[in-house]
Order: C-alpha cells, then structure tokens, then sequence
C-alpha cells in the first residue's frame, strides 16, 4: 500500500526527496569546478566512468581535461560554449573510463554565476551514448559499404555489356559473311547452319540485352530522358518499323490514331521500345489473324495520358497465365520458349519501361480468342518541369497562314523533327510563322522559293551538314542577305562567325533567348531593334527590360568597339549610345559610324550624365538625332522618344531630314 | 569506286567488317587506331569514314574533332560505331561531329543504308 501523503509533503519536496533522486538517478548527475574539480557527482556517473563510488571518482578525478575526455581540448571548447551561451545540450565526446576504455557520453550543462557575475560551477547530466554511437557508426559503414556493392555491381555491368558484346559481334558477323559467301557459292547446306548460327547469336544479344535492361532497373539505374513528340508520328513511325515482324505469321496490321493526340514530353525511348515489345509479342503468338495498335488521349487523376493499346486475334492466355505474365523469366508456358523463342524478359521490361514513366500496363486476355494490352502513359514525365504544360494543347494546323501573312518568317532546318514541333509551337505564339525542313537540300529549296527573314539552322544532320548549307546560302547572291542563326548542340562559334553565321544558339534551347534572338532579325515590329551602347550594365540592363516590354529587341555593347563589331552583323532601327565609355567612347564610335555609307542612316539617340560642353556639342553635331541627359529625363520619356524614332526610322526616311531633326 | 576509311582497334571486326563491305563493292582502308585513322584519313581523303568509338592512342571522339577542324577532311562524312547503345553515347559522338551513328554488334543492312544515305549526301 502506497504511503499516505499529506499536502505539504506532495507540494514542498523534502531535501531527503532530492536527495533521493540524485542518488538513484539513471543519468549521472555532477557539479563542477571551471577549473576541473567534482563539486558534486551521484553514483550512477561514477558507475558510468568505472569507478567504484562517489568518493574514488571524486578522489582520483583532479583534472577532467585531461582525465576524463580522449581529446583535452573538448574540455575548453565545452568552458567556451558554456561562457558563450550559459547552457550546452547533447555535447558528445569520448571519454575514458577509470580502466582506460573509452566510451562516448553526451552532457546536458548549465552554468551556474555568482552575484558578481562569475562561473561559481557548472550542473548537469551525463548520458552514455556508446551503444548508439555504436549503432551509428555501424549503420554508415553498411550504408557505404551497400553504396560501394552497388557501384560496383554497375561497373560490373557496363563492362559485362561490352565484354560480352564484343565477340558476340564476331559471331553474328562472321556467320553472315559465311552464309552470304556460301549464297554465291550455292552451298545450301552450308547455308541452313549458317542462318542457324546467326539466328542463335541474334537472339543470344537479344538475351543480354534483355538481362542487362532487368539488372539495370533493379539496380535502380535505368534513366530517363524526357524529350517533346508528337504522338501520332511516334506512332507511324513505330508502325513502319515493326509490320514486317507482325505481318510475319500472314497477320494483317491495323493502325488506329484517336484524335488530337497531341505532342507527349516522355522517355521516346522507352515509349518506343514498349510498343515494340507489344506488337513484336502479338505478331509472334498470332498466325493468319489481325492485330490492332491504337491510341487515345485520356484523363487519368486529373491528368493526360495517352492509352496504347495493342490487341490481337492470337493464342490467348487463360486468367492464370495472365496474372503472371508480367513476371521476368515467366511466359505463360514453359513450352511457350520452346515453340515461340524469345526471351520472357520483354513484358517484364514493358511493364518497368511503362512504371519508370509513370504509367502501367495491364492485359485482358482470353484462352483461344486473343489478348489486348494496354498500356497508360502519362503525356508529362512526372518530376519535369510543367514550364511547357501550354505546348501540349495542340496548335491548330493552318498551314496557309504559314506560308502568306504580314508575320516574319523562320525558316528552320533541323533533321530532328521534335524540334519542328516545339519551334513551331513557341513561334506561333510569339508572332512568327514557321517553315520546318528536314534537311539542307529541302531547306536550300525552301529558302530559295520563300525568301525566309530568317534562317535556323541546325549543325548534325545527315547527307548535308548544317556548315555545307551555310555556304551555300552564303554563296548564292539570292540568298546571301537572309540572316542565319545556327542553332545546335555543338559549340563552335569561331566556325560559325568566319562562315558568315549572324547569331549562335546552343541546344537545349533556351525560350527566352531564342525568341528575342529571332526578333533581331526578324521581328514583328519590322526591324524594330536597337543597339544599346553602354559601358553601365545597370543602365543596359534598365534599358533592355523597359524596351523589351515594348516588344523592342536589345542587342547590347559595352563599349563603341564592340557596338561597331555588333553593327556588322546586326542592322538596328536606332542606336542608344553612352558617351564615356572605355576603349571606344562615344564620340569616336559616333565618327566612325558616320564614315560608314551602309550606317550612316542610323540614328543614334546620346544618353550621357556628362553635362555637354560646347565642343563636345559640336563634334557631336549633326550626327546624333538626340542628346538626352541621364537622370533629366524619365523613362517614358525615352521610350516615348525611341517609339518615335523608331516609327521615323522604318518609314524610308532621307538621312539629310532625319539629320535636321538632330539636336533640339 | 567509293572508298571507305574504317577505323577499329578489334582485329576481328576490323577484318570482318572490311571483308563485308568489300563484298559490297566499296574500296576499303583500315585504320587500327584513332591517331593512324587520322593520318589516313588526311593521306588519301575517303568518301566516308567509319570510326569506332573506343580506340586506342586517341580516341574516336577525338579523332573526329580533329578531322571536322582540319579543312581537307572537314566536309568527310563519319560514321560512328559505339559498342554501348547506351544514352548519351549517341548525343557525345554527334557533338565531336560525326554525322551519324550505329550501335554495335552491327546490323549489316542497317549499317549499309546509313553508309549509302552520307555518301549519296555528300555528293549531291
């Protein structure tokens, strides 16, 4: 029976009840002198440090720096905490017991001051933490070590990839040459072995392959690379590929696209080889019947994805093989290898292929009748970027307006065909019409027949290189005077600029600055750009974000030497010019553009801080149409005067009127 | 006659492959590694080279660059053959400059009408 307990004693805890817990503390308790002594200890720390009792651990503990802690500067860094901050909590160290064995304690400590201020002694708690410690020390290295097995296990596989690639190459190779030699030599029997031979080998590849694509996703290490598409030519494109496969068995193969499928922005690849895997499945355990490949747009918890499906009139599952199918190593039969090869592996990479992706797959199939897959696969790879989420409502064709209409034209030779789609996306809702050709012959045609304002042109292509069409444009009189931008993955600008390129853009295309490129050359606004000539980045960088609201393009120099280097590739509407600059200032960039026939007619608005002398005035004399003063004048001011300018200047305005406009 | 430059370091492929496209009717130069591709390729100015990729000396990516810098070889179509048909691959050998690619082990047929549509291209 518990003791009665009065009031008093439950709200005015004795001495005696401290005490108490002091002694029976779990944690050990202390109080100790700033210069290393035990004011205070209870036995639950002497047991801690491995001394016998309070009294032995207080008597042969003099100075905890050195006695106690592993490291003795653990003992100043804890005196400084503690003047810093009055208190530490979960202060971790190694200490050495009374033996010499070292554990790890943690401390919780607060100062205790006297009225003067002074440290008088430091309380607290000690905890032994070497279990935990332990623990810790032992999850990291298995974490490493784990970490280290699966590298490996990686490397291991990319060599295995090229180890075992290479004399399979051999292999299906040499049994080639040998069945096409032993062909002209007519030895049809040589020739049956030989196809065996090569058949064995091309599907010892397809094993491998198989098997490190398995390994590769279990290991977690399958990639993926999202790129734009569009759906419906993915789908033709697969379709070609694969109908000899499936027509294989006297099938025939329909196609059906739904409508506005629209563009996807996925792992191709994967897409790709999925659908590859479902037909190449459907044809082989189908003979004389039909298979399908379809398509539609679906909504799928609030977001697109296309639904592939491929069915077939084939062999059919029952519900048992079905619900294993998906299963590496599994067919539905184990005689399934033996009468129709292949490798078990592909609907197991399917369904992966189609998870990594974000979708899945699922199979409706019955014994004798056939099968259908379908497979959902999210239009966005989730975990992209949503910035293009726009793009995927299709833009209405209008093929016509592309080709007449006041709007600049792109012409944009580019082999790869998803960078058509895209480019012709964004341009269309920046004001321009898109021409797309495949290749340089098509895209020199093109070029010649629609006078283009300007050309894009991609470097890698195939039978014409992007440097080939380049010279050719820039060697034919008709052509010459159209601006080209290359745009490309390989960063050679010295080449490009010595062929006469007007602007480089490295792929991946950034939106912002491809459009405002293009605006350069062919902006909606005519020729509506203007060079700023500013050795001030802020200024430059003022100017450009209040003028390209405007719709106005900047192209920018930070000295008149490089404004005159940017004045031959670029013609401007107007030129915005500081004054004091280094290298070339204002003045002698204003004379040498002047000195020019071809820039003569530029006009040139002088933005300075200098207050103008009248010498400076005169040098500057009828050559700049407007001299505004930094600071005097505010920002619609300049805008309202370079809208004017700009408006005067693409009206074919006589140099001489525009020259009496100059200087108010 | 059309002549092939075809760099590889494996001495089988190298025979087989040259053996086969010799059978094809093109005149063919074999070239071990990179450096000698290199020099080859300068010394008697194929219509087409096929590079592998992983070469010993310098490397294929290496050995295209330098041949798309020098003006002589620049405008040769290349061919590259990589071993690993693994992403990226494709995209490091188009950014040396080659102009298209094949993954090995070689799908004859498929390697022949990549051969046939650079050097139709380079003509035209």
């Amino acid at each position: 029976m518990p003791p009665a307990s009065t009031p008093e004693t439950a709200d005015r805890p004795t001495e005696a009840t401290y005490q108490s817990i002091v002694e029976h503390a779990i944690e050990g308790i202390f109080q100790t002198t700033p210069d290393g002594r035990y004011l205070l200890a209870n036995p639950a720390l002497a047991q801690i440090y491995g001394y016998s009792s309070v009294d032995e651990l207080q008597g042969g503990v003099k100075e905890i720096a050195r006695q106690l802690y592993v490291d003795p500067a653990r003992r100043a860094e804890f005196i400084r905490l503690m003047s810093q901050q009055d208190a530490v909590w979960g202060f971790e160290s190694p200490i050495y017991r009374k033996d010499g064995s070292v554990i790890w304690i943690s401390e919780n400590v607060r100062v205790i001051r006297g009225e003067d201020q002074n440290v008088r002694y430091y309380e607290g708690t000690v905890e032994d933490i070497t279990e935990r410690k332990r623990v810790e020390e032992e999850l990291r290295s298995a974490k490493t070590a784990a970490e280290e097995a699966s590298r490996s296990k990686s490397q291991f596989l990319a060599n295995m990839s090229h180890e075992l690639r290479t004399p399979l190459n051999a292999i299906i190779g040499y049994s080639e040459l040998m069945r096409e030699e032993a062909e002209d030599l007519d030895q049809q029997s040589f020739v049956r072995d030989l196809k065996k031979i090569e058949s064995a080998g091309k599907h010892l590849l397809e094993l491998i392959n198989g098997v490190l694509d398995i390994a590769k996703i279990e290991a977690g290490k399958m990639e993926t690379h999202a790129e734009t598409f569009d759906v419906e030519s993915m789908l033709n494109d697969v379709a070609s590929t694969i109908a000899p496969v499936v027509e294989k068995n006297g099938n025939r193969f329909e196609i059906a696209p739904g409508p506005a499928l629209g563009s996807m922005h996925t792992d191709l690849t994967k897409v790709r080889q999925s659908l590859f895997n479902l037909l190449g499945n459907a044809g082989k355990f189908t003979h004389l019947g039909l298979i399908r490949l379809k398509a539609s747009r679906v909504l799928q918890n609030g977001s697109d994805a296309i639904l592939f499906q491929v069915s077939d009139t084939g062999v059919g599952m029952s519900p048992e093989q079905s619900a294993k199918i998906f299963e590496a190593f599994t067919q539905a039969d184990a005689s399934t290898t033996r009468k129709f090869g292949g490798t078990g592996l592909g609907l197991a990479i399917t369904r992966e292929f189609s998870r990594i992706v974000g979708g899945d797959i699922t199979v409706a199939s019955e014994l004798g009748k056939g099968s259908t897959f379908s497979m959902r696969v999210p239009v966005r790879l989730p975990g992209t970027a949503a910035a293009e989420r726009n793009e995927e409502t299709r833009v209405p064709e209008e093929p016509h307006s592309e080709l007449s209409g006041d709007r600049p034209l792109v012409l944009l030779i580019d082999d790869d065909l998803t960078v058509h789609d895209l480019v012709r996306r964004f341009l269309h809702k920046e004001g321009f019409r898109t021409v797309c050709a495949a290749s340089g012959p098509e895209g020199l045609e093109l070029a010649g027949a629609l006078q283009p304002s300007v050309i894009v042109l991609d470097v890698m292509m195939p039978t014409m290189d992007g440097w080939s069409v380049l010279t050719r444009v820039k060697g034919d009189p008709s052509l010459a005077s159209i601006p080209v931008v290359m745009l490309t993955m390989v960063d050679n600008k010295e080449m490009g600029f010595s062929l006469g390129v007007d602007d480089y853009m490295l792929k991946p295309i950034e939106r912002g600055s491809f459009v405002s490129t293009l605006r350069k050359y062919g902006s909606p606004h005519a020729s509506a750009s203007v060079l700023v000539v500013e050795d001030d980045s802020a200024t430059r960088e003022l100017l450009r974000s209040s003028l390209e609201k405007d719709g106005i393009s900047i192209v920018e120099a930070c000295n008149g030497m490089e404004g005159l280097r940017k004045l031959a590739t670029i013609r401007p509407a107007l030129i915005l010019l500081d004054l004091m600059m280094p290298e070339m200032d204002g003045f002698q960039f204003t004379r040498e553009v002047r000195s020019r026939p071809e820039w003569r007619e530029i006009p040139i608005i002088v933005m300075t801080a200098k207050d103008i002398a009248a010498e400076d005035r005169t040098q500057l004399d009828g050559h700049v149409s407007r001299i505004l003063q930094k600071g005097a004048c505010g920002r619609e001011e300049l805008l309202a005067e370079i809208s004017s300018r700009i408006a005067r200047a693409t009206r074919p305005v006589r140099a001489e009127t525009e020259l009496q406009l100059a200087l108010v | 006659m059309k002549k092939l430059l075809l760099v590889e370091d494996n001495e089988m492929n190298r025979d087989m492959l040259s053996r086969r496209l010799a059978r094809r009717g093109y005149e063919i130069l074999v070239a071990t590694d990179g450096s000698e591709g290199l020099a080859e390729a300068t010394r008697h100015l194929p219509d087409l080279i096929i590079m592998d990729m992983s070469l010993p000396v310098l490397d294929g990516w290496e050995s295209t660059k330098a041949l798309k810098e020098q003006p002589e070889t620049r405008s040769i179509p290349v061919l590259a053959l990589t071993a690993h048909a693994m992403a990226g691959e494709r995209e490091r050998a188009l950014e040396a400059g080659c102009n298209d690619y094949d993954t090995k082990p070689v799908d004859f047929t498929r390697l022949l009408g990549k051969i046939e549509t650079l050097l139709s291209g380079s003509s035209a």
